[in-house]
Formats: structure tokens, C-alpha cells, sequence
């Protein structure tokens, strides 16, 4: 379990981290999304104690704080952070860094065949990390950390560079380890993926963790339904916005228009519809409840 | 820490720096083997010739000088010194010819006893010591004579009272082990410990490349930092090994040696020089070169973590064990305390053999003294190290 309490951090004046305050279960995988440069990598590195707060601690199963360096040698055996890629020593081959984080970490060796088998990585598991493309680097620093078997475990933007096959199997895996009772913090861009099997979602913004579901709640489209139309133009959307004002209409960035109707009054979506058929021709649009995506770009607008 | 050790010392092999400073002490060591060893010249060789020209001309003078009350005093001079040391002469002599190494080497210890005695206390500028000291510009040749000679003396003396195996080789000192102790006694241990601070230079940096996969490892700063010591002292011993192919070739050539061959030392208190044994000498050079490395370690690993530059440790690595050049002066010793700066134990196999006690004229450049120096030292830096690496804000790269 991590605690965090009033964690602050603060780069030249810029708050970075305004007094956080949240706990991490066991058995949870959490989801960190943001744009980048909002804090993300901040906030596990304070975890990790690579970087020290200004204010606040990190408490780990209610005993364990960074006071002394012998307590960061206990935190860090529960405790580990997925590698980057770039960092691989390229003369080594990939077993040899399982090997390696395997050992360190005094987990089962039967993990490190386990875990080639599952992400498939026999066929070059032995060669040098040199030859690696950036999918099967990928691979490796994630399963350098599955095989670490840490309690708690920070990746950081873990899908990079991975086909949907890959990011599928990844994804198991992670499902596998929660149910295993460790601690898995994520932060990623992969915004459906995510929400497929992450229990908690974080949206980091001006210091602030915000959970998606007060965001949610906050902004009041919780279980709303909304109507999603890509490739919307600005004029498209005051169209709308004038031909239906009671209706919230945005137009978020990644250009798609979204439109909320929280009560699904007889004949809103017909009239939309034929609008929408009428104004914004050759294009499809979709009806459904608010996905992470919206969310985010409407968070985020 | 075991894992790590490994994962150390294998990145630490696999270094390509470190395998270029490998490959070129293995070819250093094969150089000097073939090139320079063949073609060492001692100043104080077995010349026969030479013995039997000094031998012959002295005999003649004697045979015909008259002593009268008439002789000019550096006659009569002459012929009070020349028989006796004409005497040893002739035994070296007989001996060469008859191929007993062991009455030659008794007879060549008293040769350079009585020569060294005559010249240095009487010879007030009518003796001389061999000319090849006398080279231009070295106002101590006669010192230089007198050392050469007195561990000549001492040498052969060793020789005659030992039971090792004598040769022309072991008289030349050109024997395996005898290269190896002239070659302690010259700059091989500046070599070595210039690879001990290119090898440890990066030791800690290079995590620098490879930070993300390393830094969070369950193991403390100052764990990381005790086996990366222990990997640059395993690795900076492990220079023997290209060092040893130039020494079996030169064993090939000249023989082995014996670890039981005399090695004079001089003692500055009793002016005069003892012998201990080949084995004895290259266990004290061992050991002194092994404190070196630490001090040398220690330090870098100290630097390391505070200033973080490569360049700094090569710079500041090499100011410690060049210092000496920017000091020294023959006789400094007598009105500078030089023995409490570890830079005067550089020259390992001259501190362990007394020369510089005798080119300090000081009694204290001793290799007891070495050792007690560089101790306090390596302690010193590696209590700073353990504190730093102990603070709570402190971070490793």
C-alpha cells in the first residue's frame, strides 16, 4: 500500500504537485493520464525518492518512509519502476537483464522463462539489446520489471511503441499481477486501453490529482449519453449550437463535436440526427455513453 | 550484492575502454619482453675482458714500480691500494674461468667493497667509480656510484652466502624476476596505477548511460560504491595477467630467477644495505601497489559522487600520483616532512628497496611508513565517502 500525504512539488516558482493526498491498494492498477509535462513522471518519482518533496511524505504499508537510506533500501525491495529503453545496455542481451533484475530483486528465476513465454520474446531473448527494435525493447524493460515481482510497481508510459497485440497481452499480464495482490501504477496515453482494466483513473492538472469519477460527477455527464461527431468544424458546431441550445455542445480538440443530452427526451436524438444528416454529410457519428477519451479532451479543452 | 558484483564486473570486462588498456599492456609487455629486455646494458656487468684489462695493467704497474724515498705520493698510493684490490680481481678472474658462479660472486662482493671503500673514502678525485655514471649533467654521479656500488657489493655478497642457482643472467639481473624488480623499481608502478585511475575514472559515471535500469536497485549508495571498488581493485590486479606474457617470454629467454635471490635494501639510519629475499621484495611491492589502488579507488569514488565528472577524476587522479615530480628534489627529504604526502611512495619498488630514503636523506620514506600514509588516507576519504553516501538528501547520480 502507498499513502501519500500532502505531497508538494515545486520547480521555479511552478507548482508541479499541490498537496496530493491519496492511497494505492494492494490488488489495484491505477491510471495516470495527462498531457505531458504535467506531472506524471513527477509524482513517481517521488514515489521511487528520486526526487524529494518540498512538503508531504510517502508512506509504504503504513510503517516504511523515505527517513533514513536504509529505509530506501527496504521501500525499493518492495518497490520498482519500469526502465527506459534508451537506458538497456545494448552489449547485454535481453535474458541477461532479466537475469540481472531477477536476481537483484531475489525473485523466482522460473519467472524469467515464464515471462519470455508469455510475451513471446524467445526468438530473441538471447540476442544483444543492440539489435532490439523499440517494440522489443519495450518488451523487455516491462518484463524486466514482471520479473522483479515487486510488490508495488511504477511503469511509465508501459505501452510505448507496442502493436495491439502486444498492448493486448501486456494488458493481461497487468490483469494477471493485480489479481496477484500488487500494486500497479501506470501512467499512459493509451486512454482506452487503460480504462479497460485500471480500477482507479487519474487525470493530473495544475498540481491536482482528479479522479475520473469526480470528474465526472463534477461536471455532471456522470452515465450521460452522448453523441460523438468526428472531423467537426467550428461552424458545424455553432450551427448546432444554435439549432439545439439547450443542449452542452463542445468542440474538443482532436476536432470530434460532442454532444451531451442527458435526459434522452423523445425525438432529441431523431432531430440531431437528421440535423447532423442534413449539415455534416458523408459522416457517420456515434451514440453512446462518455468514454475516457471525451472525457480527457473535455478535461483537458 | 553478490548479483550486483557480477553485473559490475561483467560491465567492467566488457568495458571496451577497459579491454583497449588490457590489450595495450599486453602489447607493452610483449615489447619490452622482445625489444628492450635483449638489450639491456647493466653498468655493472660481468666484463672480463675489462676485469682482466684492469688486472693486467695494475699487475704490470706493480711488477716494475720502485717505492723510494724518491716516488711521487699517488705512486706510492697506487702501490698500497693495487695489490689488494688487484687480489680480487684475480680471484674473479679464476673464477670466470673455472665456472664457480658462487667463489665469483664472493670474490665481486668484496671487489665492490673494497672499490666503493677506496674511491668514495679515498679516492678524493683520483678514483673513480665506472664512467657511465659520470653523464653530463648529473651532479650526483659519484652518489649514484656509491649506491650502485654498495648494492653491488651487497647483491653479490647475497649471492655468495645464498644457495640459489647462480648464472651470468642472475649476475646481470636480467632473470625474469630480476626484470620484474628492476622494472617495479622504474615506472612499471606509475603504469599500473595510471590504468588503476583510468579503469575507476568511469566505474560510477557510466551509470549515467543506464540510469533508469539501475537506479532503483534494492541496495544502498554506499554498497553500490564498496563493490565497484572491489571490482576496479580486482580488475587494476588483474594487469598481471597481460604483464605475465612478457614475463614468460623474458623467463624463456633469461630463466625464471628465484624467489630466493638477495635483494639489497638500504637502510638511510645504518647507511649500509641488508638483503631480503626476491619473494620478500615482490610481496612488500604487491602490497604497497595494492594500498596504492585503494587510496587511488577510494578517492575516485569519492569524486565521483561529489563533482561527477570523468574529466576530474583523470585530472585529480593524476595530480596524486604525479605530485612527486612537481616536489622533488635529491635530498628534500632532509628539511621537508615529504614522508606524510602519500605522492612519495609512488615509486613502489624504490621506496621498498631504500633508494629513496637514499636520494631523500630521509630515514622516514620507508615502506612501513608507505603503508601507515596511505591507510590514513584511503580511511579518511572513505569515512568522507560513507557520510555522504549516508546523508538523507544525498542522491547518486
Amino acid at each position: 500500500m502507498i499513502e501519500l500525504r500532502s505531497i508538494g512539488v515545486n520547480f521555479s516558482g511552478r507548482d508541479i504537485l499541490k498537496e496530493v493526498s491519496i492511497t494505492f491498494h494492494p490488488g489495484e492498477i491505477i491510471g495516470l493520464v495527462a498531457p505531458n509535462g504535467t506531472g506524471k513522471s513527477t509524482l513517481m518519482n517521488v514515489i521511487m525518492n528520486y526526487l524529494q518533496p518540498n512538503s508531504g511524505k510517502v508512506r509504504f504499508n503504513n510503517e516504511l518512509e523515505y527517513t533514513t537510506k536504509k529505509n530506501e533500501v527496504k521501500i525499493h525491495k518492495l518497490l520498482s519502476m519500469m526502465p527506459d529503453q534508451s537506458d538497456l545496455y545494448n552489449h547485454l542481451s535481453g535474458k541477461q537483464h532479466l537475469k540481472l533484475y531477477s536476481s537483484m530483486w531475489d525473485s523466482n528465476p522460473q519467472l524469467i522463462e515464464n515471462t519470455i513465454a508469455a510475451l513471446g520474446m524467445e526468438s530473441y531473448v538471447n540476442k544483444k539489446t543492440g539489435t532490439y527494435s523499440l517494440g522489443m525493447r519495450q518488451r523487455l524493460c516491462f518484463a524486466m520489471q514482471i520479473v522483479s515481482d515487486t510488490q508495488i510497481m511504477l511503469m511509465d508510459e508501459v505501452m510505448n511503441g507496442l502493436d495491439p497485440t502486444q498492448v493486448e497481452i501486456i494488458s493481461q499480464i497487468l490483469v494477471k499481477k493485480r489479481e496477484e495482490g500488487k500494486t500497479i501504477i501506470i501512467a499512459s496515453h493509451l486512454l482506452e486501453n487503460l480504462e479497460k482494466y485500471a480500477n482507479r483513473i487519474f487525470f493530473v492538472k495544475n498540481g491536482n490529482l482528479d479522479s475520473t469519477e469526480d470528474i465526472h460527477r463534477n461536471l455532471g455527464v456522470n452515465g450521460n449519453m452522448v453523441i460523438r461527431v468526428p472531423e467537426g468544424t467550428p461552424e458545424l458546431k455553432q450551427k448546432l449550437s444554435v439549432a439545439f441550445p439547450e443542449l452542452d455542445i463542445q468542440l474538443l480538440a482532436n476536432s470530434v463535436i460532442l454532444i451531451e443530452f442527458p435526459k434522452n427526451e423523445s425525438g432529441t436524438l431523431e432531430n440531431i440526427s437528421a440535423f447532423l444528416n442534413e449539415n455534416h454529410e458523408h459522416q457517420t457519428f456515434s451514440v453512446g455513453k462518455m468514454t475516457l477519451s471525451d472525457l480527457y479532451s473535455k478535461y483537458y479543452h | 550484492m553478490r548479483a550486483y558484483f557480477k553485473f559490475e564486473f561483467i560491465q567492467f570486462l566488457f568495458n571496451k575502454k577497459n579491454i583497449a588498456i588490457y590489450v595495450i599492456l599486453l602489447f607493452l609487455a610483449c615489447f619490452y619482453a622482445l625489444k628492450i629486455a635483449p638489450s639491456y646494458d647493466p653498468i655493472e656487468k660481468v666484463d672480463r675482458d675489462e676485469i682482466e684489462a684492469r688486472f693486467l695493467t695494475r699487475e704490470d704497474f706493480l711488477n716494475n714500480v720502485v717505492i723510494d724515498e724518491n716516488s711521487y705520493p699517488l705512486t706510492r698510493f697506487a702501490a698500497a691500494i693495487y695489490p689488494e684490490w688487484n687480489e680480487y680481481d684475480k680471484q674473479r678472474l679464476d673464477a670466470l674461468d673455472s665456472n664457480r658462479l658462487r667463489e665469483y660472486a664472493g670474490s665481486t662482493y668484496k671487489w665492490y667493497e673494497y672499490s666503493d671503500y677506496m674511491i668514495f673514502r679515498n679516492g678524493n678525485g683520483l678514483l673513480y667509480y665506472n664512467p657511465r655514471y659520470y653523464t653530463a649533467g648529473n651532479l650526483y654521479a659519484t652518489e649514484d656510484g656509491h649506491y650502485a656500488y654498495m648494492y653491488s657489493a651487497s647483491r653479490y655478497k647475497g649471492y655468495a652466502q645464498g644457495d640459489s642457482e647462480l648464472s651470468m643472467d642472475v649476475f646481470e639481473e636480467r632473470t625474469a624476476l630480476q626484470t620484474l624488480q628492476r622494472l617495479l623499481h622504474g615506472y612499471l608502478p606509475i603504469i599500473l596505477l595510471v590504468c588503476c585511475i583510468l579503469f575507476t575514472a568511469d566505474i560510477v559515471l557510466k551509470d549515467k548511460r543506464n540510469l533508469t535500469v539501475i537506479k532503483g536497485f534494492p541496495i544502498s549508495v554506499w554498497r553500490r560504491l564498496v563493490v565497484k571498488g572491489g571490482v576496479a581493485l580486482i580488475g587494476s590486479s588483474l594487469t598481471i595477467i597481460p604483464l605475465s606474457i612478457g614475463f614468460i617470454i623474458v623467463a624463456i629467454q633469461h630463466g625464471m630467477g628465484d624467489l630466493n635471490l638477495p635483494v639489497p635494501i638500504f637502510s638511510y639510519e645504518a647507511r649500509a644495505f641488508t638483503t631480503i629475499t626476491m619473494g620478500e621484495y615482490l610481496f612488500q611491492n604487491v602490497l604497497l601497489m595494492l594500498f596504492w589502488f585503494l587510496l587511488l579507488i577510494s578517492l575516485l569514488l569519492l569524486l565521483s559522487i561529489q563533482i561527477r565528472h570523468e574529466f576530474a577524476n583523470l585530472v585529480l587522479g593524476c595530480v596524486v600520483v604525479f605530485a612527486e615530480f612537481y616536489y622533488y628534489v635529491r635530498g628534500l627529504g632532509f628539511v621537508k616532512e615529504i614522508q606524510w604526502y602519500p605522492s612519495s611512495y609512488v615509486q613502489v619498488g624504490q621506496i621498498v628497496a631504500g633508494y629513496r630514503e637514499y636520494l631523500n636523506n630521509s630515514a622516514s620514506l620507508t615502506f612501513e611508513n608507505g603503508i601507515a600514509v596511505m591507510s590514513v588516507c584511503t580511511a579518511i576519504i572513505l569515512l568522507v565517502t560513507l557520510i555522504i553516501s549516508k546523508t538523507k538528501r544525498f542522491k547518486y547520480l
